[in-house]
């Protein structure tokens, strides 16, 4: 394979997608009116946004609404109201595994590895529209199975390799540790090649080095033409790192912009940075 | 009757609810359904194979069929009447997949749980219908014209008695011979406790088949328990009988939906069965459509489950609706559980474990008027090596099995193809 170095990049990238602009195209998403509501709560109250190219983060105090709208926008909650589409397709209340192939993958907040299957196999089972996940095709195992297999194994031997897992490879992926779960979340997520990354709080409990490393990771995945959103509670890691940030605030949109112009924003500081030094 | 007798018909026996067990594994080991009307698919393979293969107008039958699939095809000699009972077979997997797919469309959208009891329910009017509607099936009076395949070839018989014995002897022999060094093996790979566990077992159960039956019967119970193939008493020169034939049919068909249970877990393919059920969630959020793959989970389970329904009419050669109770799905989950989930060796060693006592412990002589006893002692002892092996062993004798795709190794790399 030619591309042995970035595991994640596309072979086939598809003409659908906007990477081939060059990153500064039509927004990604457009986030338009979006409610959700549970019970008396309301999670969501009218979410207006668009994610454009590129890497945004996405900060609010405890219980904005991160987590919701990433549910919303991946189809894991219906939106009670509004709408969503991602590259212009509408995407509104369709069913996760529809919207992951149109390209938008995310990782849970609270990691799910598959405990007991092993960290190589949680890996393995990320690449989408595997020739051997057809029935007939796991009974005949043509060339075609054998070549993806190996192609598949070797993906996820390098991306282990470079989250540091690889030693843990045929060990229960319900042995990890906190952080190397948060790890293997990121891994699988990568693997599946998608155009745009959810993130919720990938980097939460890992340690300062490897979270370098994965940061400069996102960044070379940026200039291939992947897109990252990302939820983080680091304001310091979100200043340094994201091109645009989005300000969540009670289930709405405070505000979005640079980095430094948020940083300055008097309502961003009001409910987020400072509290009551206003 | 000769030991060997009894374990030829309980072997059938363990081999075709084993099969039946490993569609349930399929379902409920590998992808996490809770099938708790498994023993319905078992119904419909059996009944549906019979009406397919019966003749027309059989007497006492008044239900619709049959359809003398093998007579059809009988012009082209035993063995094409072989096949007209193969195609019958597969439409009785094939309806007994179609109805699981009726089940699962409804109830896998729900939440586990759910199908669960949707299915017991369903597998329990199933079988009323069968019982109550005389038109369809016959009703509670059953079916006894089942088609036999093949059953005027047998007993086979290679030339005189003394060939037929050195024939059938040495293959009998080869199997005793393959089983010891299975076990050696086996032995080999266990540790302290497997090592003592075997230690005991496999020597009791030999004197139990050798020796025993020697002390009683003389020479001629050895040989009879040696040479277990090859019956005396078939025909006038000796041979093989038609339960033979059916022990090794049954052997044959077990060892097929093993290999085809292996193949489709140890793939991509079955990768996403696990992730189903370790957490639906996941292979959701990574774009695997999982509606999809429990459905057919669910299919192939119970196709499986048919045609161990077919191979059980063949051997009892008379099926009824009260021989498929729901008990029958209890007994192949304990199997399963017993085995070790997820693990197609354990359903099989479960089964014999769980039929062994059932069927085995009948050996036991008691006067006639414990005999009520003996049958609860039996299910109480069952339940007792039940809660014994869950409290010392949560995952089962055997634990979830390993899974490996083998790929051709490669020269550039070290050969480290391991899952
Ligand atoms: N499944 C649910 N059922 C009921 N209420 C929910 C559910 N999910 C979220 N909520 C509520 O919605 C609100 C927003 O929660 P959310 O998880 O989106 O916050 P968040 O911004 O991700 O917070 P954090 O930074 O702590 O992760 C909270 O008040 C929460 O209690
Ligand atoms: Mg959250």
């Amino acid at each position: 394979m030619s591309e042995q170095d970035t595991p994640s990049s596309k072979p086939d990238a598809t003409e659908t997608n906007s990477r081939a602009t060059g990153g500064c195209g039509d927004p990604i998403l457009r986030i338009q009116g979006v409610t959700k509501q549970f019970g008396g709560i309301t999670a969501l109250d009218g979410v207006d946004l668009t994610v454009d190219p590129g890497i945004t983060g996405l900060i609010g105090p405890n219980g904005a609404g991160k987590t919701t709208l990433f549910n919303c926008l991946t189809g894991f909650h219906k939106p009670d109201d509004g709408q969503i589409s991602l590259y212009e397709t509408d995407i509104t209340g369709k069913e996760p595994p529809t919207i992951a192939q149109q390209g938008m993958v995310r990782t849970f907040q609270i990691p799910r590895e598959l405990a007991d299957m092993t960290v190589f196999e949680n890996l393995l089972l990320a690449p989408m529209n595997q020739h051997g996940e057809r029935l007939l095709a796991s009974w005949v195992r043509g060339e075609q199975f054998v070549e993806e297999e190996q192609t598949i194994r070797d993906r996820a031997r390098e991306i282990a390799a470079f989250f540091e897992l690889d030693h843990l490879l045929n060990e229960p992926a319900g042995s990890l540790s906190g952080g190397q779960r948060k790890l293997l979340e990121i891994a699988r997520a990568l693997l599946t090649d998608p155009d745009i990354v959810l993130l919720d709080e990938p980097l939460a409990g890992v340690n300062p080095t490897l979270e370098q490393k994965i940061l400069s990771r996102i960044e070379d995945l940026v200039e291939d033409g992947y897109s990252f959103l990302l939820i983080e509670h680091d304001i310091d890691l979100i200043m340094d790192n994201c091109e645009r940030v989005v300000v969540m605030h009670q289930g709405a949109v405070l505000t979005t912009g640079p980095p430094e112009e948020v940083q300055s924003d008097e309502r961003v500081i009001e409910a987020y940075l400072g509290g009551d030094n206003v | 009757m000769a030991v060997a007798d009894f374990i030829i018909s309980l072997l059938t026996f363990i081999s075709i609810y084993s099969l039946f067990g490993i569609g349930l594994n399929l379902k409920f080991g590998f992808t996490g359904l809770i099938d708790f009307g498994h023993v319905a698919y078992f119904m419909i393979g059996a009944y549906v194979t019979v009406v397919l293969t019966m003749p027309a107008g059989a007497a006492g039958y008044s239900g619709i069929g049959g359809f003398a699939l093998p007579a059809i095809f009988s012009a082209l000699g035993p063995l094409g009447s072989l096949f007209g009972w193969i195609l019958g077979v597969l439409g009785g997997m094939i309806a007994a997949a179609i109805v699981s797919l009726a089940v699962g469309i409804p109830t896998l959208r729900l939440r586990e749980d759910y199908l669960a009891i949707t299915a017991l329910g369903i597998a329990t009017i199933l079988t009323t219908v069968v019982n109550d509607e005389e038109w369809l099936f016959n009703g509670p009076f059953g079916i006894n014209t089942v088609h036999s395949p093949l059953r005027d070839v047998f007993p086979v018989s290679v030339g005189s008695f003394t060939l037929n014995m050195v024939v059938f002897g040495a293959l009998s022999i080869a199997v005793f011979a393959f089983t010891g060094y299975w076990l050696v093996r086996v032995f080999q790979r266990q540790g302290r406790r497997g090592k003592l566990i075997l230690g005991v077992l496999v020597p009791l159960i030999a004197v139990w088949y050798f020796v025993l039956p020697t002390l009683s019967g003389g020479m001629v119970e050895l040989t009879r328990n040696t040479l277990w193939l090859f019956d005396p008493t078939a025909g006038p020169n000796g041979g093989i009988d038609y339960d033979r034939f059916i022990l090794l049919v049954s052997v044959a068909a077990l060892g097929g939906g093993y290999w085809l249970t292996e193949r489709t877990i140890n793939s991509p393919y079955g990768r996403i069965l696990r992730s189903i059920r370790e957490d639906e969630d996941v292979p959701r959020a990574l774009g695997k459509e999982t509606f999809q793959y429990k459905l057919q989970a669910l299919m192939l389970g119970s196709a499986l489950a048919g045609a161990a329904g077919a191979l059980w009419a063949i051997n009892i050669g008379f099926i009824a609706p009260d021989q498929f109770a729901a008990t029958i799905t209890f007994y192949a989950f304990t199997a399963v559980i017993v085995g070790g989930t997820a693990n197609n060796k354990g359903v099989i060693l479960g089964t014999a474990f769980f039929w062994g006592i059932r069927n085995g412990t009948r050996f036991i002589d008691v006067p006639s008027q414990y005999s009520i006893q003996l049958a609860a002692a039996r299910l109480m002892l069952i339940g007792l090596v039940l809660i014994l092996i869950l409290y010392y062993r949560p995952e089962g004798l055997l634990g979830e099995q390993d899974y490996d795709i083998p790929l051709p190794s490669r020269n550039t790399s070290g050969g480290t193809d391991d899952v």
